[in-house]
Protein backbone atom coordinates (compact mmCIF):
# COMPACT_ATOMS: atom_id res chain seq x y z
CA UNK A 1 0.00 0.00 0.00
CA UNK A 2 1.72 3.43 -1.33
CA UNK A 3 0.81 6.39 -2.45
CA UNK A 4 3.87 8.99 -4.48
CA UNK A 5 3.72 12.44 -4.01
CA UNK A 6 5.85 14.71 -6.38
CA UNK A 7 6.91 17.64 -5.42
CA UNK A 8 9.32 20.59 -5.93
CA UNK A 9 12.65 20.35 -4.08
CA UNK A 10 11.98 23.82 -2.19
CA UNK A 11 9.00 21.87 -0.92
CA UNK A 12 10.94 19.37 0.70
CA UNK A 13 11.54 20.51 4.50
CA UNK A 14 7.53 21.82 4.48
CA UNK A 15 6.51 18.50 4.12
CA UNK A 16 8.36 17.03 5.96
CA UNK A 17 7.66 18.44 9.01
CA UNK A 18 3.85 18.27 7.65
CA UNK A 19 4.84 13.84 8.01
CA UNK A 20 6.27 14.61 11.04
CA UNK A 21 3.41 16.52 12.55
CA UNK A 22 0.90 14.11 11.29
CA UNK A 23 2.55 11.37 13.25
CA UNK A 24 4.23 9.12 9.85
CA UNK A 25 8.07 8.09 10.28
CA UNK A 26 10.90 8.58 8.06
CA UNK A 27 10.98 4.58 6.33
CA UNK A 28 13.47 5.54 3.96
CA UNK A 29 15.44 8.01 1.51
CA UNK A 30 15.80 6.75 -1.92
CA UNK A 31 18.38 7.94 -4.55
CA UNK A 32 18.31 6.97 -8.20
CA UNK A 33 21.14 8.72 -11.18
CA UNK A 34 18.82 9.92 -13.73
CA UNK A 35 19.72 11.64 -16.51
CA UNK A 36 17.79 14.69 -15.33
CA UNK A 37 20.38 14.65 -12.12
CA UNK A 38 19.32 12.73 -8.92
CA UNK A 39 15.74 11.40 -8.44
CA UNK A 40 14.92 11.34 -4.71
CA UNK A 41 12.19 9.56 -3.01
CA UNK A 42 11.63 10.16 0.63
CA UNK A 43 9.50 7.24 2.05
CA UNK A 44 7.11 8.30 4.99
CA UNK A 45 4.92 5.56 6.72
CA UNK A 46 1.92 5.69 8.92
CA UNK A 47 0.13 2.29 9.54
CA UNK A 48 1.49 0.62 7.53
CA UNK A 49 0.68 2.68 4.56
CA UNK A 50 3.82 4.44 2.63
CA UNK A 51 3.73 8.07 1.50
CA UNK A 52 6.45 8.30 -1.24
CA UNK A 53 7.94 12.21 -1.65
CA UNK A 54 9.45 12.50 -5.18
CA UNK A 55 11.62 15.14 -6.93
CA UNK A 56 14.13 15.94 -8.86
CA UNK A 57 17.76 17.61 -7.79
CA UNK A 58 19.99 18.84 -10.72
CA UNK A 59 23.52 17.80 -10.73
CA UNK A 60 24.55 21.53 -9.88
CA UNK A 61 22.35 22.06 -6.97
CA UNK A 62 21.82 20.70 -3.75
CA UNK A 63 19.40 19.60 -1.23
CA UNK A 64 18.42 20.61 2.34
CA UNK A 65 18.71 18.26 4.95
CA UNK A 66 15.77 16.74 6.92
CA UNK A 67 18.25 15.77 10.34
CA UNK A 68 16.22 18.83 11.64
CA UNK A 69 12.83 16.85 11.76
CA UNK A 70 14.16 12.72 11.47
CA UNK A 71 17.87 13.06 13.13
CA UNK A 72 18.49 9.38 11.92
CA UNK A 73 18.21 10.42 8.20
CA UNK A 74 21.54 11.26 8.74
CA UNK A 75 22.16 7.72 7.67
CA UNK A 76 20.80 7.97 4.25
CA UNK A 77 21.88 11.70 3.67
CA UNK A 78 25.63 10.70 4.29
CA UNK A 79 24.86 7.25 2.26
CA UNK A 80 23.76 9.19 -0.81
CA UNK A 81 26.18 11.89 -0.66
CA UNK A 82 29.23 9.17 -0.25
CA UNK A 83 27.62 6.73 -2.76
CA UNK A 84 25.95 8.94 -5.96
CA UNK A 85 27.39 12.56 -4.80
CA UNK A 86 24.44 14.43 -3.62
CA UNK A 87 24.86 17.61 -1.74
CA UNK A 88 23.08 17.30 1.37
CA UNK A 89 22.83 20.65 3.59
CA UNK A 90 23.13 21.38 7.13
CA UNK A 91 23.09 17.92 8.01
CA UNK A 92 23.02 17.74 11.99
CA UNK A 93 26.50 19.19 12.83
CA UNK A 94 27.28 15.91 15.19
CA UNK A 95 26.64 13.35 12.32
CA UNK A 96 27.75 14.82 9.41
CA UNK A 97 30.82 12.75 8.12
CA UNK A 98 31.61 14.80 5.03
CA UNK A 99 31.86 12.15 2.59
CA UNK A 100 33.62 9.82 5.18
CA UNK A 101 30.65 7.57 6.25
CA UNK A 102 31.37 4.95 3.76
CA UNK A 103 34.92 3.91 3.75
CA UNK A 104 35.17 3.54 -0.08
CA UNK A 105 38.05 2.99 -2.69
CA UNK A 106 36.71 5.66 -4.71
CA UNK A 107 34.55 8.89 -4.57
CA UNK A 108 31.00 8.59 -5.22
CA UNK A 109 31.04 5.45 -7.26
CA UNK A 110 27.35 5.43 -8.40
CA UNK A 111 27.54 9.39 -9.46
CA UNK A 112 28.13 8.31 -13.30
CA UNK A 113 25.71 7.42 -15.18
CA UNK A 114 28.12 5.60 -17.70
CA UNK A 115 28.34 3.18 -14.80
CA UNK A 116 25.05 1.54 -15.57
CA UNK A 117 26.37 0.48 -18.82
CA UNK A 118 24.42 -2.75 -20.39
CA UNK A 119 26.00 -6.18 -19.09
CA UNK A 120 29.11 -7.85 -21.06
CA UNK A 121 28.64 -10.70 -23.67
CA UNK A 122 30.34 -13.14 -21.35
CA UNK A 123 28.17 -12.51 -18.37
CA UNK A 124 25.40 -14.10 -20.37
CA UNK A 125 27.07 -17.19 -20.18
CA UNK A 126 25.68 -17.53 -16.60
CA UNK A 127 22.03 -16.84 -17.99
CA UNK A 128 21.63 -20.80 -19.28
CA UNK A 129 18.29 -22.15 -17.96
CA UNK A 130 18.78 -24.23 -14.89
CA UNK A 131 21.99 -22.08 -13.84
CA UNK A 132 21.15 -18.63 -13.24
CA UNK A 133 17.17 -18.62 -14.49
CA UNK A 134 14.53 -21.12 -14.30
CA UNK A 135 13.61 -22.69 -17.14
CA UNK A 136 10.00 -22.64 -16.31
CA UNK A 137 9.99 -19.14 -16.57
CA UNK A 138 12.46 -17.82 -19.02
CA UNK A 139 12.47 -19.54 -22.82
CA UNK A 140 15.58 -21.74 -23.81
CA UNK A 141 18.39 -19.80 -25.53
CA UNK A 142 18.10 -20.29 -29.26
CA UNK A 143 20.42 -22.83 -30.75
CA UNK A 144 22.51 -21.59 -33.06
CA UNK A 145 24.81 -23.42 -35.30
CA UNK A 146 27.96 -22.19 -34.06
CA UNK A 147 31.60 -23.30 -34.65
CA UNK A 148 32.82 -25.42 -32.45
CA UNK A 149 33.01 -24.50 -28.69
CA UNK A 150 36.74 -22.52 -28.42
CA UNK A 151 38.68 -23.52 -24.38
CA UNK A 152 37.31 -22.09 -21.70
CA UNK A 153 33.87 -20.88 -23.83
CA UNK A 154 30.46 -22.50 -22.45
CA UNK A 155 27.93 -21.00 -25.30
CA UNK A 156 28.40 -20.43 -28.58
CA UNK A 157 27.94 -16.79 -28.17
CA UNK A 158 31.28 -17.35 -25.68
CA UNK A 159 32.90 -19.24 -28.05
CA UNK A 160 32.72 -16.66 -31.42
CA UNK A 161 34.03 -14.15 -28.64
CA UNK A 162 36.90 -16.08 -27.35
CA UNK A 163 37.86 -16.71 -31.04
CA UNK A 164 37.73 -13.17 -31.93
CA UNK A 165 39.75 -12.70 -29.06
CA UNK A 166 42.41 -15.18 -30.43
CA UNK A 167 42.74 -13.76 -33.60
CA UNK A 168 43.04 -10.56 -32.54
CA UNK A 169 45.51 -11.18 -29.43
CA UNK A 170 47.23 -14.43 -30.62
CA UNK A 171 46.84 -18.21 -29.20
CA UNK A 172 46.67 -18.63 -25.03
CA UNK A 173 45.62 -14.98 -24.95
CA UNK A 174 41.57 -15.97 -25.06
CA UNK A 175 40.72 -14.99 -21.48
CA UNK A 176 42.38 -11.64 -20.78
CA UNK A 177 40.21 -9.07 -22.90
CA UNK A 178 36.82 -11.01 -21.70
CA UNK A 179 37.72 -9.92 -17.87
CA UNK A 180 38.97 -6.61 -19.30
CA UNK A 181 35.18 -6.07 -21.08
CA UNK A 182 33.87 -7.25 -17.47
CA UNK A 183 35.80 -4.88 -16.11
CA UNK A 184 35.51 -2.13 -18.08
CA UNK A 185 31.32 -2.89 -17.65
CA UNK A 186 31.47 -3.39 -13.85
CA UNK B 1 37.32 15.96 35.50
CA UNK B 2 37.97 12.53 34.39
CA UNK B 3 40.63 11.49 31.83
CA UNK B 4 39.65 11.06 28.20
CA UNK B 5 40.82 8.93 26.18
CA UNK B 6 39.78 7.33 22.57
CA UNK B 7 39.23 3.68 22.10
CA UNK B 8 39.13 2.38 18.68
CA UNK B 9 35.92 -0.78 18.86
CA UNK B 10 36.19 -3.07 15.65
CA UNK B 11 36.05 -3.74 12.93
CA UNK B 12 37.46 -6.79 14.41
CA UNK B 13 36.04 -7.41 18.27
CA UNK B 14 35.52 -10.36 19.65
CA UNK B 15 31.67 -9.57 20.28
CA UNK B 16 31.06 -8.29 16.79
CA UNK B 17 30.26 -11.41 14.38
CA UNK B 18 30.59 -8.79 11.56
CA UNK B 19 32.48 -5.43 10.52
CA UNK B 20 31.62 -1.94 12.09
CA UNK B 21 34.04 0.83 13.82
CA UNK B 22 32.94 2.80 16.61
CA UNK B 23 35.34 5.16 18.00
CA UNK B 24 34.21 5.69 21.17
CA UNK B 25 35.24 8.68 23.03
CA UNK B 26 35.71 7.68 27.08
CA UNK B 27 35.63 10.16 30.48
CA UNK B 28 37.15 7.69 32.75
CA UNK B 29 34.89 4.66 32.14
CA UNK B 30 32.07 6.41 30.70
CA UNK B 31 31.50 6.73 26.85
CA UNK B 32 31.04 10.39 25.89
CA UNK B 33 30.60 10.13 22.20
CA UNK B 34 30.81 7.11 20.04
CA UNK B 35 31.34 7.47 16.43
CA UNK B 36 30.20 4.74 13.77
CA UNK B 37 31.94 4.38 10.66
CA UNK B 38 30.94 1.70 8.14
CA UNK B 39 32.02 0.53 4.56
CA UNK B 40 34.29 -2.41 5.40
CA UNK B 41 32.33 -5.28 3.11
CA UNK B 42 29.81 -2.80 1.07
CA UNK B 43 29.79 -4.53 -2.35
CA UNK B 44 27.66 -2.66 -4.69
CA UNK B 45 24.77 -5.10 -4.50
CA UNK B 46 22.38 -3.17 -5.09
CA UNK B 47 24.07 -1.44 -8.11
CA UNK B 48 24.31 -5.07 -9.84
CA UNK B 49 20.62 -5.44 -10.66
CA UNK B 50 21.63 -3.26 -13.75
CA UNK B 51 23.72 -6.28 -14.94
CA UNK B 52 21.68 -9.15 -13.99
CA UNK B 53 18.13 -10.68 -15.07
CA UNK B 54 15.35 -9.71 -12.71
CA UNK B 55 14.55 -13.14 -12.56
CA UNK B 56 18.62 -14.22 -11.83
CA UNK B 57 18.93 -11.76 -9.12
CA UNK B 58 16.52 -13.03 -7.15
CA UNK B 59 20.41 -15.11 -6.00
CA UNK B 60 22.19 -11.83 -5.62
CA UNK B 61 19.60 -10.50 -2.87
CA UNK B 62 19.31 -13.93 -1.07
CA UNK B 63 23.02 -13.51 -0.95
CA UNK B 64 22.84 -9.35 1.07
CA UNK B 65 23.19 -11.62 4.31
CA UNK B 66 23.41 -14.92 5.10
CA UNK B 67 21.20 -15.24 8.08
CA UNK B 68 18.08 -13.23 6.79
CA UNK B 69 19.02 -14.65 3.11
CA UNK B 70 15.39 -16.10 2.41
CA UNK B 71 13.07 -13.04 3.62
CA UNK B 72 15.92 -10.62 0.95
CA UNK B 73 14.57 -13.17 -1.65
CA UNK B 74 11.48 -12.71 -0.80
CA UNK B 75 11.50 -9.17 -0.24
CA UNK B 76 12.64 -8.66 -3.69
CA UNK B 77 10.50 -11.38 -6.09
CA UNK B 78 7.53 -9.66 -3.89
CA UNK B 79 8.51 -6.52 -5.77
CA UNK B 80 8.99 -7.49 -9.07
CA UNK B 81 5.83 -9.47 -8.58
CA UNK B 82 3.98 -5.78 -7.54
CA UNK B 83 5.66 -3.96 -10.73
CA UNK B 84 4.53 -6.87 -12.48
CA UNK B 85 1.07 -7.10 -11.42
CA UNK B 86 1.17 -11.17 -10.18
CA UNK B 87 -0.74 -13.34 -7.85
CA UNK B 88 1.23 -16.20 -6.22
CA UNK B 89 -0.84 -19.17 -5.60
CA UNK B 90 -1.65 -19.67 -1.72
CA UNK B 91 0.37 -22.88 -1.59
CA UNK B 92 3.52 -21.00 -2.41
CA UNK B 93 2.57 -18.07 0.40
CA UNK B 94 2.42 -20.51 2.52
CA UNK B 95 5.63 -22.29 2.02
CA UNK B 96 7.39 -18.72 1.65
CA UNK B 97 5.69 -17.85 5.54
CA UNK B 98 7.42 -21.32 6.81
CA UNK B 99 10.55 -20.93 5.69
CA UNK B 100 10.70 -16.59 6.57
CA UNK B 101 9.44 -17.57 10.27
CA UNK B 102 11.97 -20.87 10.33
CA UNK B 103 14.53 -18.09 9.06
CA UNK B 104 13.71 -16.07 12.13
CA UNK B 105 14.05 -19.09 14.86
CA UNK B 106 17.31 -19.74 13.29
CA UNK B 107 18.20 -16.25 13.41
CA UNK B 108 17.09 -15.80 16.98
CA UNK B 109 19.07 -18.81 18.36
CA UNK B 110 22.31 -17.92 16.36
CA UNK B 111 21.40 -14.08 17.96
CA UNK B 112 20.80 -15.56 21.60
CA UNK B 113 24.18 -17.89 21.35
CA UNK B 114 26.24 -14.89 20.59
CA UNK B 115 24.88 -13.09 23.53
CA UNK B 116 25.36 -15.95 25.70
CA UNK B 117 29.12 -15.98 24.46
CA UNK B 118 29.46 -12.12 24.55
CA UNK B 119 28.88 -12.28 28.39
CA UNK B 120 31.05 -15.38 29.01
CA UNK B 121 28.51 -17.87 29.30
CA UNK B 122 29.94 -20.53 26.90
CA UNK B 123 27.79 -23.50 27.87
CA UNK B 124 24.55 -21.67 26.86
CA UNK B 125 25.97 -20.50 23.86
CA UNK B 126 26.54 -24.32 22.85
CA UNK B 127 23.32 -25.08 23.89
CA UNK B 128 21.67 -22.05 21.62
CA UNK B 129 23.75 -23.27 18.72
CA UNK B 130 22.75 -26.86 19.19
CA UNK B 131 19.04 -26.04 19.10
CA UNK B 132 19.87 -23.86 16.16
CA UNK B 133 21.21 -27.00 14.28
CA UNK B 134 17.55 -28.63 14.17
CA UNK B 135 16.49 -25.41 11.88
CA UNK B 136 19.02 -26.12 9.60
CA UNK B 137 18.48 -29.88 9.06
CA UNK B 138 15.02 -28.88 8.31
CA UNK B 139 16.39 -26.05 5.46
CA UNK B 140 18.53 -28.89 4.30
CA UNK B 141 16.19 -31.53 4.30
CA UNK B 142 13.57 -29.09 2.68
CA UNK B 143 15.58 -26.66 0.28
CA UNK B 144 18.83 -28.81 -0.29
CA UNK B 145 20.95 -25.72 1.36
CA UNK B 146 21.32 -24.81 5.42
CA UNK B 147 22.23 -20.95 4.70
CA UNK B 148 20.99 -20.27 1.14
CA UNK B 149 17.74 -21.74 -0.42
CA UNK B 150 17.53 -20.37 -3.50
CA UNK B 151 13.50 -21.65 -3.31
CA UNK B 152 12.08 -18.35 -3.79
CA UNK B 153 11.32 -16.89 -7.47
CA UNK B 154 9.40 -14.13 -9.39
CA UNK B 155 5.65 -16.15 -9.14
CA UNK B 156 6.13 -18.59 -6.43
CA UNK B 157 9.15 -21.03 -5.40
CA UNK B 158 10.56 -23.69 -6.74
CA UNK B 159 10.37 -26.31 -4.17
CA UNK B 160 7.11 -27.56 -2.49
CA UNK B 161 7.13 -30.00 0.62
CA UNK B 162 4.90 -33.20 1.00
CA UNK B 163 2.68 -34.48 3.35
CA UNK B 164 4.90 -36.92 5.75
CA UNK B 165 7.57 -33.69 5.43
CA UNK B 166 5.16 -31.66 6.97
CA UNK B 167 3.80 -33.70 9.19
CA UNK B 168 7.15 -34.46 10.35
CA UNK B 169 8.34 -31.34 10.67
CA UNK B 170 5.22 -30.44 13.20
CA UNK B 171 6.81 -33.10 15.92
CA UNK B 172 10.45 -31.95 15.01
CA UNK B 173 9.33 -28.38 15.82
CA UNK B 174 7.22 -29.42 18.71
CA UNK B 175 9.99 -31.03 20.66
CA UNK B 176 12.42 -27.92 19.61
CA UNK B 177 9.87 -25.64 21.15
CA UNK B 178 10.01 -27.43 24.66
CA UNK B 179 13.86 -27.43 24.61
CA UNK B 180 13.89 -23.66 23.80
CA UNK B 181 11.62 -23.03 26.77
CA UNK B 182 14.15 -25.14 28.95
CA UNK B 183 16.78 -22.47 27.74
CA UNK B 184 14.36 -19.57 27.82
CA UNK B 185 14.33 -20.03 31.60
CA UNK B 186 18.09 -19.79 31.77
CA UNK B 187 18.12 -16.59 29.74
CA UNK B 188 15.67 -15.13 31.74
CA UNK B 189 16.39 -16.21 35.54
CA UNK B 190 19.63 -16.78 36.01
CA UNK B 191 21.44 -14.11 38.09
CA UNK B 192 24.46 -13.55 36.20
CA UNK B 193 22.11 -12.57 33.02
CA UNK B 194 20.16 -10.71 34.79
CA UNK B 195 23.12 -9.21 35.92
CA UNK B 196 24.74 -8.34 32.85
CA UNK B 197 21.11 -7.06 30.75
CA UNK B 198 18.80 -5.27 33.48
CA UNK B 199 18.82 -1.79 33.58
CA UNK B 200 21.51 -1.65 30.78
CA UNK B 201 21.20 0.20 27.64
CA UNK B 202 17.48 1.55 28.68
CA UNK B 203 15.44 3.20 25.59
CA UNK B 204 12.21 4.68 26.51
CA UNK B 205 9.02 4.38 23.79
CA UNK B 206 9.21 7.66 22.94
CA UNK B 207 13.17 7.60 22.18
CA UNK B 208 12.65 4.33 20.03
CA UNK B 209 10.28 6.56 18.09
CA UNK B 210 12.13 9.53 17.53
CA UNK B 211 15.13 7.43 16.95
CA UNK B 212 13.37 5.43 14.21
CA UNK B 213 13.90 1.69 15.69
CA UNK B 214 11.98 -0.86 13.88
CA UNK B 215 12.40 -4.93 15.19
CA UNK B 216 12.92 -6.47 18.95
CA UNK B 217 14.66 -3.33 19.19
CA UNK B 218 11.47 -0.97 19.00
CA UNK B 219 9.07 -4.01 20.72
CA UNK B 220 11.39 -4.09 23.89
CA UNK B 221 10.34 -0.18 24.20
CA UNK B 222 6.82 -1.24 23.83
CA UNK B 223 6.77 0.32 20.48
CA UNK B 224 4.92 -2.44 18.19
CA UNK B 225 5.93 -1.90 14.95
CA UNK B 226 5.68 -5.08 13.14
CA UNK B 227 5.23 -5.50 9.07
CA UNK B 228 3.56 -8.67 9.79
CA UNK B 229 0.28 -7.01 11.30
CA UNK B 230 -0.10 -5.33 7.72
CA UNK B 231 -3.19 -5.94 5.18
CA UNK B 232 -1.37 -7.31 2.63
CA UNK B 233 0.04 -9.96 5.37
CA UNK B 234 -2.92 -12.16 4.76
CA UNK B 235 -1.27 -15.02 5.70
CA UNK B 236 -0.27 -13.82 9.16
CA UNK B 237 -3.85 -12.80 9.53
CA UNK B 238 -5.01 -16.34 9.21
CA UNK B 239 -2.52 -17.82 11.15
CA UNK B 240 -3.53 -15.44 13.93
CA UNK B 241 -0.24 -13.17 14.22
CA UNK B 242 -0.05 -10.54 17.57
CA UNK B 243 3.33 -9.06 17.53
CA UNK B 244 5.02 -9.67 21.09
CA UNK B 245 6.04 -6.73 22.69
CA UNK B 246 7.58 -5.24 26.03
CA UNK B 247 7.99 -2.29 28.24
CA UNK B 248 11.34 -1.83 29.95
CA UNK B 249 13.71 -1.11 26.83
CA UNK B 250 16.54 -2.60 28.50
CA UNK B 251 18.78 -5.15 27.04
CA UNK B 252 16.64 -7.77 29.15
CA UNK B 253 13.61 -6.65 27.64
CA UNK B 254 15.25 -6.79 24.11
CA UNK B 255 16.40 -10.44 24.83
CA UNK B 256 12.99 -11.80 26.32
CA UNK B 257 10.90 -10.10 23.00
CA UNK B 258 13.50 -12.28 20.93
CA UNK B 259 12.95 -15.54 23.34
CA UNK B 260 9.22 -15.24 22.82
CA UNK B 261 9.73 -14.56 19.01
CA UNK B 262 11.18 -18.02 18.80
CA UNK B 263 7.90 -19.37 20.13
CA UNK B 264 6.13 -17.47 18.30
CA UNK B 265 8.01 -18.60 15.17
CA UNK B 266 7.93 -22.02 15.73
CA UNK B 267 3.76 -21.89 16.68
CA UNK B 268 3.28 -19.93 13.24
CA UNK B 269 5.47 -22.83 11.50
CA UNK B 270 3.56 -25.52 12.88
CA UNK B 271 0.44 -23.66 11.84
CA UNK B 272 1.47 -23.09 8.66
CA UNK B 273 2.50 -27.07 8.57
CA UNK B 274 -1.33 -27.59 9.73
CA UNK B 275 -3.42 -25.58 7.47
CA UNK B 276 -1.12 -25.52 4.12
CA UNK B 277 -3.81 -25.83 1.53
CA UNK B 278 -3.26 -27.72 -1.48
CA UNK B 279 -2.55 -26.18 -5.20
CA UNK B 280 0.40 -25.34 -7.54
CA UNK B 281 3.43 -24.00 -6.05
CA UNK B 282 4.26 -21.07 -8.58
CA UNK B 283 2.69 -19.51 -11.57
CA UNK B 284 4.07 -18.95 -15.47
CA UNK B 285 5.79 -15.41 -15.87
CA UNK B 286 5.82 -13.77 -19.32
CA UNK B 287 7.41 -10.74 -20.64
CA UNK B 288 9.74 -8.44 -18.27
CA UNK B 289 8.78 -5.93 -15.91
CA UNK B 290 7.42 -2.83 -17.44
CA UNK B 291 8.06 0.63 -16.61
CA UNK B 292 7.03 1.26 -13.28
CA UNK B 293 8.47 1.42 -9.40
CA UNK B 294 6.74 -0.59 -7.00
CA UNK B 295 8.17 -0.84 -2.96
CA UNK B 296 7.68 -3.47 -1.07
CA UNK B 297 8.56 -4.68 2.72
CA UNK B 298 9.00 -7.99 4.95
CA UNK B 299 9.30 -8.37 8.46
CA UNK B 300 12.41 -9.67 8.86
CA UNK B 301 14.19 -11.34 12.28
CA UNK B 302 15.81 -7.48 13.01
CA UNK B 303 12.86 -5.81 12.58
CA UNK B 304 11.15 -3.82 8.71
CA UNK B 305 13.31 -4.32 5.40
CA UNK B 306 12.12 -2.11 2.52
CA UNK B 307 12.66 -3.36 -0.87
CA UNK B 308 12.41 -1.37 -4.31
CA UNK B 309 12.45 -1.89 -8.20
CA UNK B 310 12.20 0.26 -11.13
CA UNK B 311 11.42 -1.48 -14.08
CA UNK B 312 12.24 -0.13 -17.65
CA UNK B 313 10.74 -2.83 -19.89
CA UNK B 314 13.89 -5.14 -20.20
CA UNK B 315 15.32 -7.83 -18.89
CA UNK B 316 17.77 -6.16 -16.45
CA UNK B 317 16.36 -3.42 -13.49
CA UNK B 318 17.01 -0.13 -13.51
CA UNK B 319 17.76 0.35 -9.38
CA UNK B 320 17.29 -1.89 -6.66
CA UNK B 321 17.10 -0.55 -3.53
CA UNK B 322 16.92 -2.41 -0.07
CA UNK B 323 16.62 -0.36 3.99
CA UNK B 324 17.62 -3.03 6.04
CA UNK B 325 16.64 -2.76 9.80
CA UNK B 326 20.26 -2.63 11.17
CA UNK B 327 20.65 0.30 8.71
CA UNK B 328 17.57 2.04 10.72
CA UNK B 329 18.99 0.76 14.04
CA UNK B 330 21.48 2.14 13.90
CA UNK B 331 21.27 5.87 15.00
CA UNK B 332 19.50 4.38 18.36
CA UNK B 333 23.10 2.30 19.24
CA UNK B 334 24.78 5.47 18.71
CA UNK B 335 22.36 6.99 21.22
CA UNK B 336 22.30 4.51 23.63
CA UNK B 337 26.21 3.95 23.89
CA UNK B 338 26.35 7.75 24.76
CA UNK B 339 26.78 7.72 29.08
CA UNK B 340 27.20 4.15 29.20
CA UNK B 341 29.90 2.59 30.53
CA UNK B 342 32.40 0.92 28.91
CA UNK B 343 32.54 -2.74 30.24
CA UNK B 344 28.37 -2.24 28.96
CA UNK B 345 29.11 -1.41 25.21
CA UNK B 346 29.38 -5.01 23.79
CA UNK B 347 26.19 -5.92 25.44
CA UNK B 348 24.44 -2.84 24.07
CA UNK B 349 26.10 -3.31 20.52
CA UNK B 350 24.87 -7.07 20.64
CA UNK B 351 21.16 -6.61 21.87
CA UNK B 352 20.45 -4.50 18.64
CA UNK B 353 21.60 -7.74 16.80
CA UNK B 354 23.36 -5.63 14.26
CA UNK B 355 23.93 -6.86 10.50
CA UNK B 356 26.65 -5.33 8.71
CA UNK B 357 26.44 -7.21 5.75
CA UNK B 358 22.34 -6.29 5.38
CA UNK B 359 23.31 -2.58 6.46
CA UNK B 360 25.75 -2.42 3.52
CA UNK B 361 24.61 -4.68 1.16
Amino acid sequence: MQQMIVIQPQDLLKRVARFKKDGCRLAQILCTRVPEGYELTYSFDKNYFLYNLRLIVPLEESIMSVTSQFWYAFVWENEIHDLVGVQVDFISPDVDYRGNFFQLAEKTPWKDLKNAAPPAQAIKVNLKPGLGVDASVRPAAKKTEAAPAAPGAKTPAAAADVKKTENAAGAGGADKPVTEKEEKNG
Amino acid sequence: MGKNTTIPFGPQHPVLPEPIHIDLELEDEKVVRAIPSIGYIHRGLEKLVEKRGYQEYVYVAERVCGICSFGHGWGYCRAVEQLMNLQVPERALYLRTLWHELSRVHSHLLWLGLLADGMGFESLFMHAWRLRETVLDIFEETTGGRVIFSTCKVGGVRRDIDKETLDRMVTILTGLRAEVEEMMEIFLEDSTVKERLCGVGVMTMEQAREWGCVGPMAKASGLAIDYRCAEEETIYHALGFKPITDTAGDCYARCKVRLLEVLQAIDLSVGCCRQMPDGPIDMKVIGFPPVGEAFSRTEQPRGEAIYYVKGNKTKNLERFRLRTPTNINIPAMVNLLQGCELADVPMIILTIDPCISCCER
